[in-house]
């Protein structure tokens, strides 16, 4: 990181502070908007339980549409907080320290979206409450631990819950100064109450530290395990052509992180642009998270290029027939080129550009791209294969999403932009402490006449090269 | 730039502190002049380790010979011999990603070890000579057999393949050996860039042939802001390709030295399996070399708990990786329950493979991953390196296993290319004769041998990348206790 | 005898290193005082002792509790009411082993959460002596001690160069 200021710890207070404790003028402007987008979203699905699930796209054969590609799409989202945060913890890299809060908050609210687009597609949700609350045993049966669907709520629910403890503990150092800085004595109290008395105690430094190093290692394995079961909710299916693939988990995974980091770089943008924070958040930070986005692009896209040469290698006609009406076939081949064209295509040979790569604008941009194109692939794995999924060609059938669903898909998205919003009016989005330790942790070494950013690596303690020299 | 300098102003900026390097010429003689002394020395215990080597690798080529003359009509007798070459491409090929991978994520811990993972790029040289015979002994795509290059399968007709019917029926063999050359090829070119520097070094102040070869080799090199900037750029470029190589070969390998000769077997995610098997077992092959290094090479102050540490780490990442791979390919095949995949679990993991599986994965994955998870273990010289031993040798009964159990049912009248489904499997392992032997035990010995032979020229920690870290790395007093400072080197 | 705790804040890390070392020739001792900062220093930088945690032992046990519940949810279920699905064994370990991972790792994170909350020596009612300038960029260095101890305590953090104003409080 070439561009840096040294900033006091008052300075890092009052800028990541300043919209916590006021309230910028668009923030209430925005969250009405978001907010009559989901309750146009909850009317929907108002709409939908009172007249029945009839009022949707789906039909016999095509029983999953775009409400299972949209959980799909999110729980993809929700990887690349962990990932951002977890990664970059364990490899030390500095540039990860003004975006892992943000990453990791995303992850939350994607989560709470993904989780609850299943519950509206099920048609009566309420049916889970009083299925279990009692459980009835005089059906001689528990739930079916051998099905993919009591996997998904296994790995789902122990990732939501793994990330938002991550997230708060992270947040007690910083909860502790939005106590030492509130004005209003009942603000005062709840952080208080909040942060449990932290100090700063050296002691306490040094288990945030671990904690998040710690926490990192057990939600890593956490992370790769969510998506691969929501990958086998298709994959161990052998009826459905083009699921049944044994590369659906790291491929489902990749696209996670592809979809997930453009998403962060997405946020990056907009905390810039909306927060003024382009003195914490530099071009360098999008040069990093720009390149990072190559290489995840170009191994999804060897992946999806594994997926299609195995199902071409398997010699099935009815895997080949699936693949001609997914690329070459009406309606869906648009949407194929479309596709490909904005996941892989454009972006990426933009970011192989160093001043495109530094610029939050392009990156916004070709990260939105990229975004749409990787809810068109969830879309194409999902929808083209239930299309032909019985060896009958008269009960092949056709999908087009009604309003319903396109209302509360949308409602998913304008869920996570609200609850982001307002997670940043009562919690600081960017990591007070540690952009403080990158700044007392940075150093600057002088090669002749040049400065090179340094920064304190703290290794093992000595005892340990002591013992093992 | 008044409004810049206003805002400056509003904003309470520190001054950074500034650390000192030990840069002076002296330290950086010192490191030379240390370096090139171990390295000039060779010691007796070497000689006889690389005598037993060598040995090793003559029984190898006798091994060759053997399996040579037997032909190439049987395939099964062939299996062991695959085998080999796959662990040794799975083995030294991966190598160097120890030190390409850190190098472009400018990790400082990599540089005493970093030439030890290219150099292993030399025995890849041997994995040629195992390759030749195998071009004989891969079926051709004339008869319509299942293969990548899908444009020779007659048998699936319809608009899709319309002007894929002409395809060389040779296909495989050709991009096969494209890939395994190339990958070569980009390993030496990435050594020799990597050396250059050192060549120079060799040059003034190398004595007798290895100042000769220096001079050779050093091709003019002078140390200019060009030529440095030169090397860098395509050391990256190199490295790049390598990896990309790496992964195509292990692609191509994985499908048509293996899955091809299983009917039935169609795993999408098995060359990055394969690929990622040999990563795992590429660190573990560093690790064990720098270990030997540290042990045996006098290199004990370079070769510490820092890089110990740091491998250690990848393997605990890799070994639980590996059974991420092989649960995503296995929970489907037992969930689904379709014949073909329920065939091919019963060769290759319930079968007459069980035991050998079992063995492998108590290597490769439960004991790595259940001691490298203890802190002690992790932080020690010792404790990765005999995980090491542990994941080499459950990825050579891997090898085995799948090599061994594919080619045996290769040719079989059962098992026939044109059919979905394997119908029946072997009820035994076919027992390794002496040319299988010979063949095991050679080639691992002949790659030691050609790697020991390597550091004789070639020194086994880069000179210039020591020389470099004295610029971007400070040990100071901050306040009341020591640190390491380190810098990014671009 | 009810413990008080003084506070003296510096702006200067070698002040507070320092103020430690007139703390300890006065006699205190490791656990009676301490530096509050509000961003984590290198470790050992004001002089202070390396912390001692045990955190590793909560996630074993929270994995352990985990496993253990993974394999009495997923066995014990279909042990109980003995229903072949799928063609599969009634204990199939595949399935088994996903949502006991699953259980293992859930009961990892939360015992790792609050050894982290534990092991940090929180929640902590009372703050005692504490100032906000400290998040503001100030370094404390605060004693816990007797009350008629407080005064060689507030002279040795005078000594090192303690803003005016010692702030006092009860623990």
């Amino acid at each position: 990181m070439q561009e840096h200021e040294q900033l006091s710890q008052k300075q890092i207070n009052d800028d990541l502070l300043r919209d916590v404790l006021t309230v910028p003028k668009w923030w209430l402007p925005a969250v009405t908007v978001l907010g009559i987008i989901v309750i146009t979203g909850l009317g929907s699905f108002s709409y939908m339980v009172y007249h029945g699930l009839g009022v949707t796209g789906l039909n016999r054969p095509v029983m999953w549409g775009f409400f299972i590609a949209n959980f799909v799409f999110w729980i993809g989202i929700s990887h690349a907080g962990i990932m951002i945060s977890a990664i970059l913890r364990l490899t030390q890299a500095e540039w990860r320290r003004p975006i892992t809060r943000a990453a990791e908050v995303m992850t939350v609210f994607s989560l709470m979206a993904a989780l609850h687009t299943p519950l509206i597609h099920v048609g009566r949700p309420w049916r889970v409450l009083y299925w279990i609350f009692p459980y009835d045993f005089d059906r001689g049966i528990w739930p079916n631990i051998r099905s993919p669907f009591v996997w998904d709520p296994a790995a789902v629910g122990t990732y939501l819950i793994a990330s938002s403890l991550f997230v708060m503990v992270c947040l007690l150092p910083d909860i502790a100064i939005l106590r030492d800085r509130s004005k209003n004595s009942l603000v005062k109290k709840i952080y208080a109450f909040m942060c449990l008395g932290f100090r700063g105690t050296p002691r306490q430094w040094k288990l945030q530290t671990v904690a998040g190093i710690l926490l990192s290692a057990l939600v890593l394995p956490v992370f790769v395990s969510v998506h691969s079961i929501v990958s086998w909710d298709f994959a161990v299916l052998i009826g459905v052509e083009g699921w049944h693939s044994t590369i659906f988990a790291p491929y489902f995974i990749i696209g996670a992180i592809h979809s997930g980091v453009s998403a962060v770089a997405m946020l990056m943008a907009l905390a810039v642009w909306l927060y003024k924070l382009d003195k914490y958040i530099k071009p360098d930070h999008f040069d990093a998270i720009a390149r990072l986005l190559i290489v995840v692009a170009t191994t999804w896209f060897f992946f999806f290029f594994l997926e299609w040469v195995y199902a071409l290698y398997t010699l099935e006609a009815p895997e080949i027939a699936l693949r001609e009406l997914q690329a070459f076939q009406q309606p869906y081949a648009p949407l194929f080129a479309l596709f490909i064209v904005l996941s892989f295509l454009i972006p990426v040979p933009i970011w192989l550009f160093k001043r495109f790569r530094r610029s939050a604008l392009v990156m916004f941009w070709t990260t939105v791209l990229v975004n749409i194109g990787m809810w068109l692939e969830r879309f194409l794995i999902v929808i083209p294969g239930l299309i032909r999924r019985t060896h009958m060609t008269f009960d092949w059938g056709t999908y087009h999403p009604s309003i319903i669903e396109i209302l509360i898909v949308v409602e998913t998205f304008a869920f996570v932009a609200l609850g982001m919003l307002i997670f940043a009016k009562v919690l600081p989005l960017i990591p007070l402490f540690d952009v403080k330790e990158g700044m007392v942790f940075r150093h600057v070494i002088k090669v002749g006449r040049k400065t090179i950013p340094a920064s304190i690596r703290e290794g093992l303690p000595h005892h340990y090269y002591e013992k093992n020299h | 730039m008044a409004t810049d300098a206003a805002k400056a102003e509003q904003y309470e900026v520190v001054e950074q502190p500034y650390a000192e390097t030990d840069n002076s010429v002296e330290t950086r003689k010192a490191v030379s002049d240390k370096l090139l002394g171990i390295h000039n020395i060779t010691s007796n215990r070497f000689w006889q380790f690389a005598v037993l080597t060598g040995i090793m690798f003559v029984f190898g080529i006798i091994g060759l010979a053997m399996r040579l003359n037997s032909g190439f009509d049987d395939k099964g007798a062939w299996g062991y011999y695959v085998a080999v070459f796959s662990f040794l491409m799975t083995t030294t090929a991966a190598a160097p990603m120890v030190a390409i991978a850190p190098r472009i994520a400018n990790a400082h811990w990599r540089r005493p070890i970093s030439r030890a993972a290219e150099i292993w790029t030399l025995a890849g040289c041997l994995n040629l000579i195992l390759y030749i015979p195998l071009i004989w002994l891969l079926p051709s795509l004339e008869n319509g057999r299942r293969s990548l290059w899908f444009f020779g399968q007659q048998e699936s007709k319809g608009d899709f393949w319309t002007g894929f019917e002409s395809v060389p029926a040779y296909s495989p063999h050709i991009w096969a050996t494209l890939s395994i050359v190339a990958l070569i090829l980009l390993g030496l070119t990435l050594v020799w860039l990597s050396c250059l520097p050192d060549f120079a070094v060799l040059r003034e102040q190398g004595e007798g042939w290895r100042k000769k070869w220096g001079k050779r080799l050093a091709l003019g090199w002078v140390g200019s802001t060009a030529q440095w900037n030169w090397q860098h750029h395509r050391m990256g470029i190199v490295s790049a390709l390598y990896f990309m190589m790496l992964v195509f070969s292990h692609f191509f390998i994985s499908v048509e030295f293996l899955m091809v000769h299983v009917p039935g077997w169609i795993d999408s995610l098995y060359p990055i399996t394969h690929a990622h098997n040999a990563l795992q077992a590429g660190v573990a092959t560093v690790m064990l070399t720098i270990f030997c290094l540290r042990q045996f090479g006098g290199f004990r102050d370079y070769i510490g708990l820092d890089q110990m540490w740091a491998l250690g780490k990848l393997m605990l990442a890799l070994s639980l990786l590996w059974v991420w791979f092989w649960f995503s390919s296995f929970n489907l095949y037992w969930y689904g329950k379709k014949p073909s995949e329920i065939s091919v679990l019963e060769l290759l993991i319930k079968g007459p493979y069980r035991e050998i599986f079992i063995a492998e994965f108590l290597l490769v994955f439960i004991i790595p991953w259940f001691t490298m998870i203890w802190n002690p273990i992790r932080r020690s010289i010792w404790g990765p390196t005999l995980i090491a031993v542990s994941i080499l040798c459950g990825t050579l009964l891997d090898r085995i296993r799948l090599y061994v159990g594919a080619w045996d049912v290769a040719g079989r009248d059962f098992a026939s290319m044109y059919q979905m489904k394997l119908s029946e499997v072997p009820v035994k392992i076919p027992t390794p004769d002496v040319a299988d032997i010979f063949l095991i035990v050679g080639f691992i010995g002949g790659s030691i041998f050609l790697f020991m032979m390597a550091t004789r020229l070639l020194p086994a920690i880069n000179v210039w990348e020591q020389k470099e870290l004295l610029l971007y790395k400070a040990e100071i007093q901050y306040h009341r206790t020591k640190v390491t400072v380190l810098g990014k080197s671009r | 005898m009810a413990k008080r705790s003084v506070l003296g804040l510096y702006t200067e890390e070698d002040s507070a290193a320092d103020a430690l070392d007139n703390l300890r020739e006065a006699g205190f001792e490791e656990g009676e005082y301490e530096i509050l900062t509000g961003t984590p220093y290198p470790e050992g930088t004001f002089g202070e002792a390396e912390p001692q945690h045990h955190l590793f032992r909560w996630p074993l046990i929270g994995a352990a509790c985990g496993f253990t519940g993974g394999l009495i949810i997923t066995a014990g279920t279909q042990l109980a009411y003995p229903l072949i699905t799928g063609g599969k064994p009634i204990l199939s370990i595949p399935p088994m082993a996903i949502i006991m991972y699953e259980g293992t790792m859930l009961g990892a994170i939360i015992f790792t959460i609050l050894g982290i909350i534990f092991e940090s020596r929180l929640p902590r009612i009372f703050m005692g002596a504490y100032s906000e300038k400290i998040t503001e960029g100030h370094i404390g260095v605060t004693v816990t001690t007797e009350e008629d101890r407080t005064g060689d305590a507030e002279d040795a953090l005078k000594k090192a160069g303690a803003e005016d104003d010692i702030i006092r409080g009860w623990e």
